[in-house]
């Protein structure tokens, strides 16, 4: 059997839906919403980025699916889960990471890794939504402000607003009232950022942080909750260029790796009878 | 009131040993045992608290304890907790204070309302106490408050309180100098328990008979020592998913032959596994520690799950309330209520001394890592159980001190100059989120994520270990 050197990732979160193709660098790669649909629909998004890097489905040796949804893709070889792959991915990217911040739509990761990439330790909030990107979602929301400008708009604050409620719905209403009190928009933001940032810096402590620190997932194209993160661990901080595929980024590199070790053993490939469809919850 | 419904019936969890799978009958036989004892009226029933030391003399004075930890429990892990909960939540409790409590408190309030057992309760419901003894301890306020709260619907059921500290540790300090006080204090309060029993049963204690269930209970002590040690084989034959089963005897049947018998013959059963080279699990590959909390009832097969990635759990600091009679030097004396003192306080204190030993370790430290050392752990899983401060308190702490002191996995990593380097890395660790009966807290999607990515963190090590 000739090896053929097409290796993909694709990363099924709770909101955004990533895959990543690689050979010796990234080939394509791409990120859409989870969705309820989407959740079922993960070919779609793998046809999309098989697309983006002009190959066939038949050209990719090993799929590793991780993400929450990763058994939800019926194509993959092997499921991981997101705490690997996002130690893989950027351990590649940066290989002076020693610990990360996933900051995702519904948790917040942190995991410590050594000099091979490898997992050390790790820590996961999933219990509240006052830890993740869904608390700065709702609070966008409810300030009229887009996702997008969430980040540039904190940093013009001068006097960060104080919220002192910690349940989302909670500072939900507390921002409300600010507004109405006529708090400044930016000041509210950055207030929020900050909370979020003590939140997320707690639950990172629980690990013991050493540089190089890398912030990945949709928290990481906020530039004012990394401020306030930097400011609160006391340490730089770093993002990739793209932070949102680096757990897929990550799936692939293992995939890759598993052929590369099958190869130097000189034996098969796990890998199963693959078609790209959709998978029947119901 | 509230909407009452059951939730879905929990899946069975897979048990090692046979001996663990005997208990759930037995538990279902202080039930209805109980419920027999209350319709017969020939012995008086305690509602009361594990973990006292006061088993013996309940049992001497022929009085039924009513482990109401451990109905909870039952309600739990029937996954049929959340309309008691729901009850005592409309009576105005929060949902943060002690779910046990919670529970308890809910179903004392629906069986008095109604003057019979609430519909479908499970195995028949907590039988009506003649009295309630309440046990403070430390910082375990419900163990105070629980019962009071109760006595709002119960007020004919007379409380009697009994304290039993300890000294805490002290680095600088010889807990030694303070023992004598604590021990007459323990001594004071259990001698009023005897004496609040005698007025409740209008019996005499029969010293005798105390001074024998006391040596039962010693005896016993030491075979659940020597039984347990036994899990220190490769592969381990008996994990804490058994344990928490196990527990059964070691916290509710004390002083009795049938928990004696039970560990005669869980151990003949271990020691037969390991003849045969047994395992909890088929291929174990990872040797973990339950460090802490208290278990989801209502999600134990959790440990199955565990158990299907190749993890065995050889011990558990949980519900393991024994620790070696003969190391712990306690001083002689013929009267039982003398010794169980000093034996309550020889448990307390019993890691005081390695502790202190090791710079920077405490006793809840030092025993995790004399554990991790004896059991040849490769992990850590601990509980945090949002509703329980007592258990709970300090975990995430000792998993820091932990890292801090203690380094067991040597790795080899590139060091700068492109030269393998030989380093030590703490064990890995993972904290499960939720709690003892709020099914509402739980998901068990959630659960297995974290799970699956700790496996794989072993895993890692376990390469690198190899390398």
């Amino acid at each position: 059997m000739t090896l053929a050197t097409y290796f993909a990732g694709i990363d099924v979160g709770s909101t955004m839906t990533k895959a990543v193709i690689v050979n010796h660098g990234i080939v394509g790669s791409i990120v859409g919403p989870t969705g309820p649909e989407q959740r079922r629909l993960a070919n779609k998004v793998m046809e999309a980025a098989l697309k983006k890097a002009s190959l066939p489905f038949q050209a990719i040796t090993c799929v590793i699916a991780t993400g929450y949804g990763r058994i939800n893709v019926p194509f993959a070889d092997k499921q991981v889960t997101e705490i690997t792959c996002h130690a893989k991915g950027i351990s590649h990217l940066f290989p002076e990471a020693r610990t990360i911040v996933d900051v995702g739509g519904q948790d917040v990761k942190a995991i410590r890794i050594d000099a091979k990439g490898k997992t050390v330790d790790f820590v996961m909030n999933d219990k509240c939504a006052a830890g993740s990107g869904r608390f700065i979602e709702v609070i966008a929301d409810t300030l009229g402000v887009s996702l997008d400008e969430v980040g540039d708009l904190s940093l013009k604050s001068k006097n960060p607003a104080k919220i002192s409620n910690i349940c989302t719905i909670w500072a939900q209403q507390e921002v409300a009232a600010s507004l109405a009190q006529g708090i400044l928009v930016s000041d509210l933001l950055a207030g929020v950022h900050h909370s979020l940032a003590d939140r997320i810096g707690r639950m990172v402590s629980r690990l013991r942080v050493e540089e190089a620190i890398i912030v990945t997932g949709g928290g990481a194209k906020n530039k004012g909750l990394l401020r306030a993160l930097s400011e609160q661990l006391g340490h730089e901080i770093l993002v990739p260029e793209e932070p949102l595929i680096t757990g897929a980024l990550g799936a692939a590199l293992l995939g890759k790796e598993m052929a590369e070790k099958a190869r130097e053993n000189n034996t098969p490939l796990k890998i199963k009878e693959r078609i790209l469809e959709q998978i029947e919850i119901l | 009131m509230v909407e009452e419904q059951k939730e879905a019936k929990p899946k069975k969890r897979m048990t090692a040993t046979q001996a663990a799978a005997s208990i759930g009958p037995m538990v279902k036989e202080f039930i209805t045992g109980a419920l027999r004892a209350r319709a017969e009226g020939k012995q008086k029933l305690a509602y009361t608290f594990i973990v006292c030391h006061h088993e013996e003399i309940f049992r001497a004075m022929d009085v039924v304890p009513l482990w109401t930890e451990n109905f909870a429990g039952i309600c739990g892990a029937k996954r049929d907790a959340e309309r008691f909960l729901q009850r005592a939540e409309s009576l105005g409790l929060s949902r943060s204070l002690c779910t046990y409590a919670l529970c308890g408190i809910g179903f004392d309030q629906w069986r008095e309302e109604l003057g019979q057992m609430p519909p479908n309760a499970p195995w028949g419901g907590q039988a009506r106490p003649d009295f309630m003894i309440s046990t403070g301890q430390i910082l375990c306020d419900p163990r105070s408050k629980w019962f009071q709260a109760s006595q709002q619907f119960m007020p004919d059921v007379p409380i009697y309180n009994i304290d039993l500290p300890y000294p805490l540790f002290q680095r600088d300090r010889d807990h030694r100098d303070v023992l004598g006080y604590y021990h007459k204090y323990i001594v004071k309060q259990l001698r009023g328990l005897v004496a609040f029993l005698e007025e409740q049963t209008g019996k005499k204690m029969d010293d005798d008979r105390l001074a024998e269930l006391v040596d039962l209970s010693d005896r016993t002590w030491n075979l659940i020592e020597e039984t347990y040690s036994l899990r220190k084989a490769v592969p381990c034959p008996m994990g804490t998913g058994d344990a928490m089963n196990t527990m059964v005897p070691i916290n509710f049947m004390m002083a009795t032959q049938t928990a004696y018998d039970f560990f005669v013959n869980l151990k003949k059963e271990l020691e037969e596994k390991i003849a045969k080279g047994e395992g909890e699990v088929q291929e174990e590959k990872y040797r973990l520690m339950w460090g802490g909390g208290l278990p989801s009832w209502f999600a134990l097969t959790d440990f199955n799950y565990f158990n299907s990635k190749g993890a065995s759990f050889p011990v558990e600091t949980t519900y393991r309330m024994v620790a070696p009679l003969d190391a712990m030097d306690l001083p002689q004396t013929k009267d039982p209520i003398e010794h169980l003192a000093w034996r309550w306080l020889g448990f307390w204190t019993f890691w005081y001394d390695r502790a202190k030993k090791r710079p920077g370790s405490e006793p809840d430290v030092e025993r995790l890592i004399h554990w991790i050392e004896e059991y040849k752990i490769d992990g850590i899983v601990m509980h945090e159980a949002f509703s329980c401060r007592t258990w709970h308190v300090g975990l995430i702490w000792q998993l820091h001190q932990l890292a801090k002191i203690y380094k067991p996995i040597p790795v080899f990593v590139m060091g700068k100059d492109g030269k393998k380097e030989r380093i030590y890395r703490e064990l890995p660790s993972l904290i499960l989120e939720s709690d003892i009966i709020d099914i509402t807290s739980y998901s068990e999607e959630d659960t297995r994520n974290k799970i699956d990515a700790f496996i794989e963190t072993l895993e890692s090590n376990r390469l690198s270990r190899a390398a």
